[in-house]
């Protein structure tokens, strides 16, 4: 570029030399003003704007991607609305409001009393909401499903109730099921924030003789990024659940805005028209905690992390109270993860599983044939590299590769986000990313196929489609939204005064980054990898639509099993999948531990990081 | 081709070694999945991947198989039919896949009336009479056997009088006892509520059915699992699900959970069609896969690939038998579904008619 710049500009002697030489470094210098915010906006472009954008074009011109004949058509919008698509909406939308107070308290109350405390079994807590992060919603929902139904775990101890049975079916249920699934989102924020914050302010506020509500009254403001961050990814994700919205919500003959969509994409023959339309109305759902975000953080600073802070110190709770919360804490771990590892894990070792009147026994039987890959069912498991290993090995690396690049793309956008006076490109950009946290998988993997399958494209000799980058990109497009609202809490509290401290000691731009920040955020940053990580390997939607032929990932292995009717076999694939993703993230959690110096690991971030 | 594949599979184990010693698997993994990307490219240009998108439980015998006997290279997409169908749909412009093979000729008439699929083409094998009255006129699917949609399930342990007909469903005795599957999602479901227009004299007659149902407290779930799990854990006490899976869970609950067929019940047709834009050497593939599957051995394959799911069918060409487990039901009465109400208008009106069923 620099180099083609002169051959146009020289033309003109009045500019002379000198005026080139000025363009060139006022272009040099804007380049590395908005260099690096325009190619992590770009890469963001072609990774959600791209295909989000094709999918809902679908609504108005359905011929540019074939799907129709006309040019312009507003008839989606006729159809959508002859169904029940508002209310639908509306039922997501107060639902999202439910769960988001909810887990507002009892993510917050979690964190900390985990983070700030010393309440019992706080060391363990971080453990299981990494457990719970790793449960699919609808396996939560089928688990209390299982206990609660009538021939189900309280039916056999002669403690079914109907009542019970029948609130859970119910917007009841749906809500408790969904803010159980979606409390640790709100807990990994609060808790990144509050071991940034340390102790000074209540510290501050006590020596000037102010006492415990004038502490909440200085501390919650302090903590308003995070309470907000969290607010808004607890709303997207619960506005994007699928996994609740066909199992407990249809069921209860409760709709929401998901399945709606999904609907209209299953229909025969698909009807892109109306998901097209039903996505742009949840989408712009999203500008609704945004909206609030942005009003109360405005212009204001929350940087709080710098070289002046301090470890926080933990309250000493009476034993009555520590009992009192400890209990608390415990139960709500009960009702979040026992009954889903009632139904999966314990049902993986039952012979005839599901079949009420067969002989039912515990076995270890699916595990061997799992393992051994000599299933006696064709499916291509078997064609894997040695039975299961080969999808779990396969969705292992495109996992790991999907964490990586979503840490350190993530951590980029979280920057850019938290900008005191953000420009109109940024506020755009934070819209699309939550807006597209918001729109289910489906939509995304459909957009993909339409973005980027193209015939041009083809004949140019570039087919990514049912590759494995085009997969890869699909689960970055799900997962950096998400990671980069949960790091603006912590990069949001990283004091410039940290760099410049470096700068002024005569380090280096990269030296001082890699001094002063990077241990600050690497918390955060293997915080990131990890629910990642996770959440990639037991991806569904856009595996389903983007897996390269012949190549299945773990979910997509999963999913087959279970809808063939081979329970046994797919829960025990299940758990072994759990496993091995267990393996992974000790194995990453081992090694922080033992080669992050000790400072990266007391800065910041989440407790049970190291 | 297959060294390819088994350069890639060498690369992913070398990985799982790497895994196993706690050391990042980055390096090791990416060279895997470039492997396995640069696998096609490496076929020659008169044999081409066969890409097969598939929702049979024996899909994976059967092309492993196929593969094996022709030296084709054929690509599995193992995916459930709502899936596909939407993969098929979204790639209209621009399409990847060779040949779909799942249940429900609706599916089939529909992208036929989208000039989807390949017409014309007749495999040289002799049809028994299921499989005559199968055959579509302009060939643009190819039959590879009939299962039943919306057959009556439920468990013989807990009930004994299980409803006789249709019309015994309305009762108030079944209120609230009765499970379906979502006809927008299940693909048997779509072609059991077609059926039950026809059968009943047209769509009007059809939807006052449907919703006499609906308002006797009928449960709609997403799929036959989902409806039979259900049944087993007694939230509903009769299933209305499709053939195979009724039968398959009779044979792993030893005989407790019954299926009965109520009058009428709708044929459903497993069948396979080929990609009208596919190039010209896929097609070929695909005619031959077609052959191989119709096949004495392909028959083999199909009836010991999932011998308590899709496996239970019924054949359509001569000389094959169905599995013992079906064989006491031959000779059953069956309406097959004239597509002429199912597919087009008809499946606008089936799904109008979903929206009142699940709204109940």
């Amino acid at each position: 570029m620099e180099e083609a710049l002169p051959v146009g500009l020289a033309g003109p002697k009045s500019a002379g030399p000198a005026g080139v030489t000025r363009l060139r470094v006022a272009m040099a210098a804007t380049a590395r003003r908005y260099g690096g915010s325009l190619l992590v906006w770009a890469v963001l472009a072609v990774l959600v704007a791209l295909p989000v954008g094709a999918f809902l074009l679908q609504g108005f011109t359905p011929r540019l991607f074939g799907q129709g004949s006309s040019w312009f058509t507003l008839s989606p919008v006729g159809q959508a609305f002859q169904g029940q698509a508002f209310i639908a909406l509306w039922n997501s939308i107060w639902v999202s409001f439910a769960v988001c107070a909810l887990d507002l308290v009892v993510g917050g109350a979690v964190a900390w009393l985990s983070m700030r405390t010393d309440v019992p079994g706080r060391r363990i807590w971080p453990g299981l909401m990494w457990g719970l992060l790793l449960v699919p919603s609808y396996l939560i929902a089928e688990g209390w499903q299982y206990l609660l139904e009538p021939k189900g775990v309280t039916y056999q101890l002669g403690m079914y109730s109907p009542f019970l049975y029948h609130t859970f079916f119910s917007p009841v249920g749906v809500v408790f099921v969904l803010a159980l699934v979606n409390a640790p989102f709100c807990y990994l924020t609060m808790s990144a924030a509050l071991g940034g914050l340390g102790s000074q302010f209540e510290e501050a506020v006590r020596v000037h003789g102010g006492g415990r509500l004038a502490t909440v009254r200085v501390v919650v403001p302090v903590l308003a990024p995070a309470v907000l961050s969290s607010m808004a990814i607890v709303f997207a994700e619960t506005m994007s659940d699928y996994g609740v919205s066909s199992t407990l919500a249809f069921q209860s003959h409760f709709q929401m805005a998901t399945y709606g969509i999904f609907e209209a994409i299953n229909n025969l023959p698909a009807n892109f028209g109306v998901a097209g339309v039903l996505s742009i109305l949840l989408l712009a759902s999203a500008a609704v905690p945004l909206a609030v975000q942005a009003r109360v953080t405005r212009g204001r600073s929350y940087a709080v992390l710098s070289g002046r802070t301090r470890t926080a110190g933990r309250y000493r709770l009476a034993r009555p109270a520590k009992l009192l919360l400890g209990a608390m804490a415990a139960s709500f771990f009960l009702l979040a993860l026992g009954a889903p590892a009632f139904g999966a894990f314990l049902g993986s070792f039952v012979q005839n599983l599901g079949a009420p009147d067969g002989p039912q026994r515990f076995t270890l039987g699916a595990y061997r044939e799992v393992l051994s890959g000599s299933i006696a069912y064709g499916h291509s498991v078997q064609e894997g590299a040695s039975g299961l290993l080969g999808p779990v090995i396969f969705s292992t690396e495109l996992s790991a590769i999907t964490a990586v690049a979503t840490a350190v793309i993530g951590l980029a956008v979280a920057r850019l986000l938290v900008a005191r006076r953000p420009g109109r490109f940024t506020k755009a950009g934070d819209f699309l990313l939550l807006g597209s946290v918001a729109l289910p998988g489906i939509v995304l993997g459909a957009g993909y196929i339409f973005a980027f399958n193209l015939p041009v494209a083809s004949r140019l000799g570039i087919d990514l489609y049912e590759k494995v980058p085009l997969l890869v990109m699909g689960y970055l497009a799900t997962s950096l939204p998400t990671q980069s609202r949960i790091m603006v809490g912590q990069v949001a509290q990283v004091h410039g005064s940290l760099l410049e401290a470096a700068r002024v000691h005569g380090a280096g731009a990269f030296s001082a980054w890699r001094s002063a920040y990077v241990p600050v955020v690497s918390r955060v940053l293997v915080l990131a990898w990890l629910v990642t990580f996770t959440k990639t390997f037991f991806e569904l939607p856009i595996s389903e639509l983007l897996y390269p032929p012949g190549h299945e990932t773990v979910s997509v292995a999963i999913n087959n099993w279970l809808s063939n009717y081979h329970y046994d076999i797919g829960t025990a694939m299940t758990v072994v999948a759990l496993l091995a993703n267990f393996a992974v993230i000790a194995l990453v959690l081992g090694a922080f531990r033992l080669f992050a110096p000790a400072g990266w690991r007391r800065m910041g971030g989440w407790q049970a990081v190291g | 081709m297959l060294a390819n594949k088994s350069t890639s599979a060498s690369g992913r184990e070398k990985a799982a070694l790497v895994l196993a010693a706690g050391v990042a698997t980055l390096g090791t993994g990416a060279a895997g999945l470039l492997a396995g990307g640069s696998a096609a490219q490496a076929a020659t240009s008169s044999v081409v991947p066969l890409v097969v998108y598939s929702a049979q439980g024996y899909d994976s015998t059967e092309t492993t198989a196929f593969q094996k006997a022709t030296g084709i290279p054929v690509e599995l997409d193992d995916n459930s039919t709502g899936p596909l169908l939407t993969k098929i749909e979204a790639e209209r412009d621009n399409p990847k896949w060779g040949l779909l093979w799942v249940d429900g000729a609706t599916a089939f008439a529909l992208l036929d009336q989208q000039h989807l699929l390949m017409r014309g083409f007749e495999p040289d094998v002799s049809w028994n009479a299921l499989g005559k009255s199968a055959v579509p006129a302009d060939h643009s699917y190819v039959p590879t056997g009939v299962t039943m949609a919306g057959t009556l399930v439920y468990d013989s342990k807990t009930l004994s009088d299980p409803p006789a007909s249709w019309a015994a469903l309305l009762n108030k005795k079944w209120y609230g006892e009765v499970g379906m599957n979502d006809p927008a999602v299940s693909g048997p479901t779509y072609p059991f509520v077609a059926g039950m227009m026809q059968h009943l004299g047209g769509v009007p007659a059809g939807e006052k059915y449907f919703e006499a149902l609906a308002k006797n407290g009928l449960h709609v779930y997403l799929t036959n699992g989902d409806t039979l799990a259900a049944l087993e854990a007694g939230i509903i006490k009769v299933a209305l699900v499709q053939s195979s899976a009724g039968i398959g869970a009779g044979l792993k609950t030893h005989g407790a959970i019954k299926t009965k067929f109520l009058d009428p019940v709708t044929a459903l047709l497993s069948a396979i069609g080929i990609d009208a834009k596919a190039p010209k050497a896929e097609q070929l593939e695909a005619e031959k896969f077609v052959q191989f599957v119709l096949s004495p051995a392909g028959q083999k394959l199909m009836k010991s690939g999932d011998p308590t799911g899709d496996s239970l069918y019924w054949p359509v060409v001569k000389g094959v038998n169905a599995l013992p487990a079906l064989l006491v039901r031959t000779g059953r009465v069956h309406q097959p579904l004239h597509l002429g109400l199912s597919g087009g208008r008809g499946q606008h009106l089936v799904h109008r008619q979903h929206r009142r069923v699940s709204s109940h």
